[in-house]
């Protein structure tokens, strides 16, 4: 499971209250995720942070039927995908709320959060619109 | 042109299953075999590469070089044990080659061995923890072939590839491997489409049959000047041209290199080094964990134009008595893949092609190999353009 460290630790402090953030560079308004305590595009560490709109569509995903580890055994079939974010960031989730089958390349999702080892854990399910 | 550097040598131990030999004690034996069938003497080496012994079973040993070293009694002026995944092997040539051009060594063995624990023995878990960001990855189940049929996924969305493309591929593989001895599944029969497609479903869109066969394995190239490589063999394997480059180390920063990878650059740097075109190489060795890669790199690479790998694999031009031969060992697919030493399988294969040394499975046509292999999941790259002539 994820581990809160300094380098993330508003992200996870975010999920808590139902909020996706970003990292913001104050310098030259990159945004970026929670992964370095610098501003990968220019290097600076003066950094703020945005919240996302928690929405945004699938960009690659699979659905895994064999489970690699013990953790993912109750959990098969379950879908990995990469969920490319309104605010043009790309992350990694599980597609939830929805048969394995019926997720695809392009569809519209939005976060949910799930209560992992005392951490809410960013998930993301279809939306309407 | 990557001037005065030649491959003058290759040794490889068959692809099979070594559970009570150590990691270094497989490194002890490539080595010792290596340099036996080549006829050198201690003083005929003075550089050395090796990748960290130990990654597929968790006893990762960064300090292989040095033992290795002390055991064959040489005191290199160039030595490393250095770790790139599978674009190790490809980028120790490049490595050696500039080691050669400074004038800090002329004749370096370049040496892997590997080992590969199965995923139901905790081997997933194992390379899923060294692959994936931990905070922002790992808690959402990812491990190798999941990760890679995320690109799958998304280069079939974009090239229009259909799972009975991917199976394609592996067909062809099993094709070359029961013409060669040495592949691990060389006797286990010819694979057809439709046995691919009803294999186990591991992670959409990748069966069974789609990945490739895990196991042991190990081999060994002397990197040397021309002129060496001269007097030790008639036909080196000159290197015509080298590309290497580095990106992301997780696949959430992947960005559009997911599909676009790395591979358009060193392959279009190798050809630009050589002189030469994808038109003009006789044969590939493409770097196949799983049986869309080959579809991707055909086109990164520019063999085939964006959208057109799928027909050139379904006219049969990778297989035996094709126009471009692939993977000619049976790739990581039907050869085996061996480990954290699989890069070195796949160069290998594309040294013995050009030095004429590939036995049953020797192609008429070798002039010119292309090689490419890959790091992590497609997160680094590097190209060698081989030939038969300068």
């Amino acid at each position: 499971m994820p581990e809160v460290t300094p380098v993330n630790e508003i992200f996870w402090e975010g999920t808590a209250l139902g909020e996706l953030r970003l990292r913001r560079c104050r310098a030259c308004d990159h945004r970026f995720r929670f992964v370095s305590s610098w501003c990968p595009a220019c290097w600076s560490d003066d950094l703020d942070w945005v919240r996302a709109s928690g929405r945004g569509k699938v960009s690659a995903m699979t659905v895994v039927h064999m489970a690699p580890y013990e953790s993912m055994a109750q959990r098969v079939p379950y879908v990995l995908a990469l969920i490319e974010l309104d605010e043009g960031l790309v992350m990694m989730s599980n597609v939830v709320d929805v048969p394995c089958e019926q997720v695809v390349i392009g569809m519209p999702v939005e976060v949910t959060f799930e209560p992992r080892d005392g951490l809410q854990l960013p998930q993301f399910r279809p939306r309407a619109d | 042109m990557v001037a005065g550097v030649a491959i003058a040598a290759s040794y490889e131990v068959p692809p099979s299953r070594f559970p009570e030999v150590r990691p270094h004690n497989l490194y002890r034996q490539v080595a010792h075999a290596a340099l036996s069938e080549w006829g050198l003497k201690p003083g005929d080496i003075n550089g050395l590469l090796a990748v960290p012994s130990g990654q597929g079973i968790n006893e990762i040993d960064i300090y292989t070089h040095e033992k290795l070293g002390s055991e064959l009694g040489i005191t290199p002026a160039f030595a490393e044990t250095l770790n790139a995944g599978g674009a190790s092997f490809a980028i120790m040539v490049g490595r050696a080659a500039s080691a050669i051009r400074d004038g800090l060594a002329d004749s370096i063995l370049c040496i892997g061995t590997g080992k590969f624990t199965k995923p139901a023995e905790g081997g997933a878990g194992n390379m899923a923890r060294m692959i994936s960001e931990p905070d922002f990855e790992i808690g959402y189940g990812p491990f190798i072939p999941a990760l890679y049929a995320l690109i799958a996924s998304r280069f079939m969305a974009e090239s229009g590839v259909g799972p009975a493309d991917l199976a394609r591929v592996a067909v062809s593989a099993r094709q070359w491997a029961l013409r060669n001895p040495r592949a691990l599944m060389h006797r286990k029969g010819a694979i057809s489409v439709e046995d691919v497609l009803q294999s186990r479903m591991i992670s959409t869109p990748l069966h069974y049959l789609d990945c490739s066969v895990p196991c042991d394995g190990g081999g060994a190239i002397l990197v040397t000047t021309d002129e060496k490589a001269r007097q030790l063999t008639r036909q080196p394997a000159y290197l015509l041209g080298y590309g290497e480059a580095h990106s992301h180390g997780s696949i959430s920063a992947a960005g559009e290199r997911l599909v676009q990878t790395l591979a358009t650059r060193t392959g279009a740097d190798a050809f630009k080094r050589a002189g030469l075109s994808p038109a003009d190489m006789d044969m590939a060795m493409l770097y196949d964990a799983f049986s869309f890669t080959p579809l991707l790199l055909l086109e990164n690479l520019g063999f085939a134009p964006a959208g057109q790998s799928a027909a050139m694999v379904q006219s049969g031009a990778i297989d035996p008595g094709g126009s471009l031969p692939v993977n000619t060992n049976g790739g990581l697919l039907s050869f085996g893949h061996t480990g954290e030493s699989s890069g070195m399988s796949v160069i290998v294969e594309g040294v013995r092609q050009i030095m004429a040394q590939a036995g049953e499975n020797q192609l008429d046509r070798a002039r010119t190999a292309l090689v490419h292999c890959y790091g992590g999941m497609m997160y680094e790259h590097a190209t060698l353009i081989l030939g038969r002539s300068r």
